[in-house]
């Protein structure tokens, strides 16, 4: 096994999806709950990643982090080829699948319940915490779990922004790609092994999110207890 | 506006009302006075009910116009003078929903809970538990405190609704067609709960309904809501027995509404000329020659017995008629009649009584229209009957 790749994809995932929820949801709650120009742009623009070949993404994402691009010029970061880019391009590709459940879900709480809360004393910030957060969170986890796995199974844009350097950038889809090509098949298979039960798992969490209604309508999550 | 007085005294609440918003289809001016008594807002769908309580609940923003509460202003938009709007949150005015709207994640304690103020991270305090239980019980759900909503029927989701109202202390509570879907024995149990409740806290309630019944249940006056505007206030039974315009009576559902010409006033009765039939009606201003609009309801329509002196009230207003159909409910029969003077009127009647009168469809037959009960209405806005 190699232990070095296992950190890193999840060193990169953790940091990839919590992205992904800092920019994702307040994105999708945009979506969900406002008219505006250019709402049809910004929904295909975020959806782009689904569909483009990560080697696309990965390209853009080279361009927009390179040495002419506007976050070196502007902020003077050099991310390309360190574990960040590789972040960075997971949680491009992993957001749209949280918004898009997050947006499902926000739309599909009552507007009453959240005029409710207002009658009942409730600023903005608390009518979002304690009723359209809980309500809409079952959506939201299932979209994130979903969005976190495709995060660590992230290769193609990885390898255009971040390279496959060992001990450094080389997450496990890339050190099971070196561990094929250099034959290593006993690598290889526990490194499929362990990415295949991690995408086994999500997948069968997010099913749970999902579902957890059924079995338990009315589970507590406001965070209040008795 | 028919009755701006008040029920209580000049110490307690008030909400004065002053409103205007433009909607799609819906032009609607709300002038209301509503102090510590039940106000019902009585009006068809689209009259723009459920705008005008969202309007004083702060979950819509008027064009123009503003409301007061005690002396405070909660908004005030487009008139003279610095603009003010509360939002919903500090208006302490409570809301019930049409349905419920309780939060389905949270048991019904919890949702009562909610409005009280929380401890650290949101945990709530025992303070608030002993005071969200006081209100459950003050509602009979005490016994249900740790169910969800989706664990309780309408009446007990709605009690758990009012409860959770009166947590956040309101001045006012508004209530949107609260018990329309529940069935009538429930409905009138929390309807006598709640005139208990007015009466112990003195709150000023605004209770929108599109039943008539629920107003004669519940209402201390009645406020009539049609196109936008308020057609009438006043007593429920000054509202119903004189309807300040056709509008009015129209939006109450009432039969036999009829234009006559005023041929004498009286100091006994009026007399009217409707369409060549001589009517009494009580004595009241009008000017003799106009046209006016009145009513008369189907039960104050009598069949008279031919074999049977006339006594009493139906010695007036006699007419004779040819019977078009009959039509038999749960409780009543209705019958049309064809009158001579060529207009059509409705009868009716509890199904045990004209029992030994042949009064199927072809029978000649003679009605007397109750003097006291030929209502002359006053003209209506720009309504045509």
């Amino acid at each position: 096994m190699n232990w070095d790749a296992l950190r890193l994809s999840l060193q990169v995932t953790a940091v990839a999806t919590l992205l992904i929820v800092l920019a994702g949801l307040p994105l999708a709650l945009l979506l969900a709950r406002r008219r505006f120009r250019g709402q049809t742009l910004l929904e295909t623009l975020i959806s782009l990643p689904l569909v483009l070949p990560p080697t696309v993404v990965g390209y853009y994402l080279l361009l927009f982090l390179g040495r002419n691009g506007p976050v070196a010029r502007w902020l003077d970061v050099q991310l390309l080829f360190t574990w960040g880019a590789a972040a960075l391009a997971s949680a491009i590709v992993g957001l749209p699948l949280l918004v898009l459940a997050a947006r499902a879900a926000f739309a599909g709480v009552d507007r009453s319940l959240e005029n409710a809360a207002r009658t009942l004393g409730s600023s903005e910030i608390e009518v979002l915490w304690r009723v359209t957060l809980p309500l809409a969170r079952r959506g939201i986890l299932a979209g994130l779990v979903l969005a976190a796995a495709r995060a660590l199974g992230e290769f193609g844009a990885t390898l255009m922004v971040a390279g496959n350097i060992p001990g450094r950038t080389q997450t496990l889809p890339l050190a099971l790609y070196d561990a094929v090509q250099n034959r290593e098949y006993g690598q290889a298979n526990t490194m499929v092994l362990a990415m295949t039960a991690l995408a086994f798992l999500s997948l069968w969490a997010a099913r749970r999110f999902e579902r957890g209604g059924a079995a338990r309508p009315a589970e507590a999550g406001s965070g209040r207890s008795e | 506006m028919a009755d701006q007085s008040s029920l209580s005294g000049p110490a307690s609440a008030r909400l004065i009302v002053g409103l205007e918003k433009r909607l799609p289809g819906l032009d609607l001016r709300v002038h209301l006075t509503v102090d510590s008594e039940i106000l019902v807002l009585f009006g068809p769908s689209g009259a723009g009910k459920t705008t005008t309580l969202n309007l004083i609940a702060g979950l819509a923003t008027p064009d123009a116009g503003s409301i007061m509460l005690d002396g405070q202003t909660l908004v005030h938009k487009n008139r003279p003078g610095a603009t003010v709007d509360l939002p919903a949150r500090r208006r302490r005015i409570g809301y019930v929903f049409q349905h419920y709207a309780l939060f389905p994640h949270l048991t019904a304690l919890d949702n009562v809970a909610y409005p009280l103020p929380a401890g650290r991270l949101g945990r709530r305090k025992p303070e608030a538990a002993r005071q969200a239980h006081a209100l459950l019980d003050r509602m009979h759900m005490a016994h249900l405190a740790q169910r969800y909503p989706h664990e309780l029927s309408g009446g007990q989701q709605q009690r758990v609704a009012i409860a959770r109202a009166l947590a956040a202390a309101p001045r006012v509570l508004l209530l949107d067609e609260p018990f329309s879907a529940l069935d009538s024995a429930v409905r009138e149990r929390l309807q006598i709960d709640l005139a208990a409740l007015q009466a112990e806290q003195s709150l000023i309630i605004v209770y929108v309904t599109h039943r008539l019944e629920d107003a004669f249940a519940i209402g201390h006056r009645l406020a009539i809501l049609s196109d936008g505007r308020v057609q009438q206030v006043g007593r429920i039974d000054e509202v119903f027995r004189q309807p300040a315009n056709s509008r009015v009576a129209q939006v109450m559902g009432l039969r036999n509404l009829f234009e006559a010409r005023v041929q004498a006033a009286a100091p006994e009765h009026l007399l009217l000329d409707w369409n060549g039939l001589r009517l009494e009606a009580p004595a009241q201003a009008a000017d003799v020659g106009a046209t006016v609009a009145a009513y008369i309801r189907p039960e104050d329509v009598k069949f008279l017995y031919p074999d049977r002196p006339l006594m009493g009230a139906v010695q007036h207003n006699l007419a004779a008629g040819v019977v078009l159909g009959q039509q038999a409910s749960a409780s009543f029969h209705r019958w049309r009649v064809l009158l001579s003077n060529g207009c059509e009127i409705e009868v009716r009647a509890p199904d045990h009584a004209y029992a030994s009168l042949p009064l199927q469809a072809g029978q000649s037959v003679q009605v007397s229209l109750r003097k006291d009960a030929v209502v002359v209405l006053r003209p209506g806005l720009g309504a045509a009957l």
